[in-house]
């Protein structure tokens, strides 16, 4: 670990009472711990050079942080390898694994090995004082119950983009992470990478001028050439549980798993899915974390048959003010293939989306969003000058995440900016099936003089699984 | 009343008769040309219906609802697509005689003579335009077993004091085993409900799956 280490003081395991916000009473263990780690510590008291307790590289058992994995399949199996590799190199433990398909539970558990256990309701994860933090992976109408239900409980979250389905839901996420001060990191990656910090150095330090117009483009979104009609759901999976907040509907194999993206109440299509990636690294580097657009004008094709409902193309254009600039979501858009054929094919760079910065000096490209960013040679090269703009570089996001829990500091993907991102998209899919521009108000985030609009804000969710 | 005056009023009524009946034949060719575009084979066909339908409005809702009843799962599908696509043209703003017009047709597609699948869809699109005069018609659906969680969800949406009090009374009325879910909208309405915890973070499902031993 770059940090030093928490200490494993059971009194800092009750719900509300994380690290974080403790003030004056340090123990003799916490006094040691701070005095060993220098001046840094005064501030964050939890704080222990790594190698004070245990061997090198490897920390004591006391300082790991014991996690659960709720949802996984997809993405949520992803987490799971990658926190398995971080168990083994002594970072971690796992406690708890959950799933409402009882054939991704049984390889979950698979994976994970002994002395980790199988639920299908994540509430008994949440119940559990031991677990410190959870990995949420489920599909994205789950996100915002599943974070505000682990806050409440006092967990801290790494939970998936998009952050949520409606702006109601994200401003309970951010209401919930403050009120309980759980780190949260959301699952937009893209930030954390090397070329996407590249990128923003050369943008923040004005190499492309002022920059009013942000264009993306990604690939269409799948029709569903083969519908079937409803049926019972398979046996393994909880067809309740799996719905969870969202209203009642037959099963239907047409929603999952995975293809839950291109259903309109859950993943939103691409520009939920992907677009949480890739506006998220627009918003980040014209520094409009903590604003929204004035109005959101969206077009497109919808499709006429199957039951996937989410654009198959889409142009959506999000005006700012202040500074003013234009963010344009184009599906598919014109793609700009990566300038580096060769190297492309190596290692398999996906430049079917990306987005262009364009600046009133030049514009600077900027490929993929999520686990792969990569820009162009002048940015990747550029260093910063003496003087310039600093901007954060990550350690990488699930260490950034580790260090929010650690010190308390904002995450590089906090909820506020996941939110923020994650308005874009629903707005866009909302003026798109409305049929019409609308109006948002980025300091209260609500949108303006449009009755049936102002209702889509929110969802109401299905008993018992609400916020 | 002179003769000559009888003629002009008589000629005035039968010009507005014939306007009325010819305005009344074009709303109908419209219902029928956009029935007959969703459900065409043709994608282009379908997406150019879709893309019409939500000027066709109110006389189209009724005849919608009956295509979504149909045998045809796919037929269905198109039938819900081109009625969400009049909602939404309906809620716009400026547009309120529209808006109550379909929300009036919704409001007659609650009845029991209509399939709970529709009646269900139905629920969800006044969630969106529905006013106080749908609010009876809804809350009268709290105590139908397959539509009392629809209902419920869509009076907590709809904004209002009409809304407010059916979910209040339904609270009164429900069964025990749908009190907590009443109890939820009124909390999110703003409305303390002692007596009535909140279940939301209680585990109930168990997994058969077994840990690695």
């Amino acid at each position: 670990m770059l940090f030093g280490t928490l200490l494993n003081v059971p009194e800092l395991k009750q719900k509300g009472d994380r690290t974080m916000k403790r003030t004056n009473q340090l123990n003799r263990r916490e006094f040691l711990a701070g005095a060993a780690a220098g001046a840094a510590a005064v501030s964050f008291p939890y704080l222990v050079p790594s190698g004070a307790l245990a061997a090198q590289g490897r920390g004591g058992a006391n300082e790991r942080l014991t996690m659960a994995h709720i949802g996984v399949g997809g993405m949520g199996g992803y987490h799971l390898h990658d926190m398995v590799k971080r168990r083994d190199r002594g970072e971690v433990n796992i406690a708890a694994v959950c799933d409402a398909d009882e054939n991704r539970l049984v390889g979950a558990v698979k994976t994970a090995g002994k002395g980790v256990q199988p639920y299908r309701d994540y509430r008994y994860i949440l119940e559990r004082k031991d677990i410190d933090a959870v990995v949420i992976a489920t599909p994205d109408h789950w996100h915002a119950v599943q974070m505000v239900h682990a806050a409440e409980c006092g967990k801290h979250i790494y939970v998936e983009k998009p952050a949520c389905c409606t702006i109601d839901e994200g401003k309970a996420m951010v209401a919930a992470a403050k009120k309980n001060k759980v780190s949260v990191q959301v699952g937009s990656q893209g930030r954390s990478q090397p070329e996407a910090y590249s990128a923003h150095a050369y943008i923040a330090n004005g190499m492309l001028g002022t920059v009013r117009k942000v264009t993306c483009w990604h690939y269409a979104s799948p029709v569903d050439n083969n519908p079937v009609p409803d049926s019972d759901p398979p046996a393994e999976l909880d067809w309740d549980l799996w719905l969870g907040p969202m209203r009642w509907r037959p099963y239907n194999k047409r929603y999952c798993h995975g293809v839950f993206r291109w259903i309109m109440e859950s993943g939103g299509g691409q520009i939920r899915d992907r677009g949480a990636h890739v506006m998220s690294n627009a918003i980040y580097f014209m520094d409009a974390d903590n604003t929204g657009p004035v109005t959101v004008e969206a077009t497109g094709i919808l499709p006429t048959k199957g039951l996937w409902d989410t654009a198959i193309d889409m142009k959506v254009v999000y005006t700012f003010k202040d500074p003013d600039w234009q963010l344009i979501w184009n599906q598919p858009g014109e793609k700009i293939p990566y300038f580096d054929q060769e190297k492309r094919k190596r290692l398999g760079i996906r430049d079917s989306y990306g987005a262009v910065y364009h600046g009133d000096k030049d514009k600077l490209v900027v490929w993929v969003g999520d686990d792969q960013v990569f820009t162009e040679l002048k940015a990747v090269n550029y260093k910063i000058p003496a003087g310039g703009k600093q901007v954060y570089k990550s350690p990488g996001h699930k260490e950034d995440w580790f260090q929010g829990i650690k010190t308390g500091k904002k995450t590089i993907m906090n909820i506020e900016a996941a939110v923020a991102t994650a308005n874009l998209c629903n707005l866009g899919n909302m003026s798109l099936i409305l049929g019409r521009k609308l109006r948002w108000d980025p300091v209260k985030q609500e949108i303006i003089g449009d009755e049936q609009a102002r209702r889509m804000m929110g969802r109401p969710q299905r008993h018992p699984y609400h916020l | 009343m002179s003769i000559s005056n009888l003629k002009e009023m008589s000629l005035a009524a039968g010009a507005v008769a014939v306007t009325a009946g010819t305005a009344g034949a074009a709303k109908k060719k419209a219902v029928d040309e956009l029935i007959a575009n969703i459900k065409d084979k043709s994608d282009k066909v379908r997406a150019d219906g879709l893309l019409n339908a939500g000027g066709v409005g109110a006389p189209a809702v009724k005849p919608l609802a009956k295509v979504m009843d149909d045998d045809d799962f796919e037929v269905g599908r198109a039938g819900k697509r081109a009625l969400w696509k009049i909602v939404r043209h309906a809620g716009r703003s400026r547009a309120r005689d529209e808006r109550r017009a379909v929300a009036a047709e919704l409001t007659g597609l609650l009845g029991d003579d209509q399939p709970t699948s529709v009646r269900r869809e139905v629920l969800w699109m006044l969630s969106e335009i529905g006013q106080r005069r749908s609010v009876e018609a809804i809350a009268s659906l709290l105590s139908n077993k397959e539509l009392r969680e629809d209902a419920r969800m869509v009076l907590q949406r709809i904004p209002g004091r009409q809304s407010l009090a059916a979910l209040k009374d339904g609270l009164k009325s429900a069964p025990k085993d749908f009190k907590l879910n009443i109890a939820q909208s009124l909390r999110q309405r703003g409305v303390e409900v002692p007596g009535l915890a909140c279940v939301k973070l209680v585990p109930t499902k168990k997994t058969n799956v077994k840990p690695v031993k």
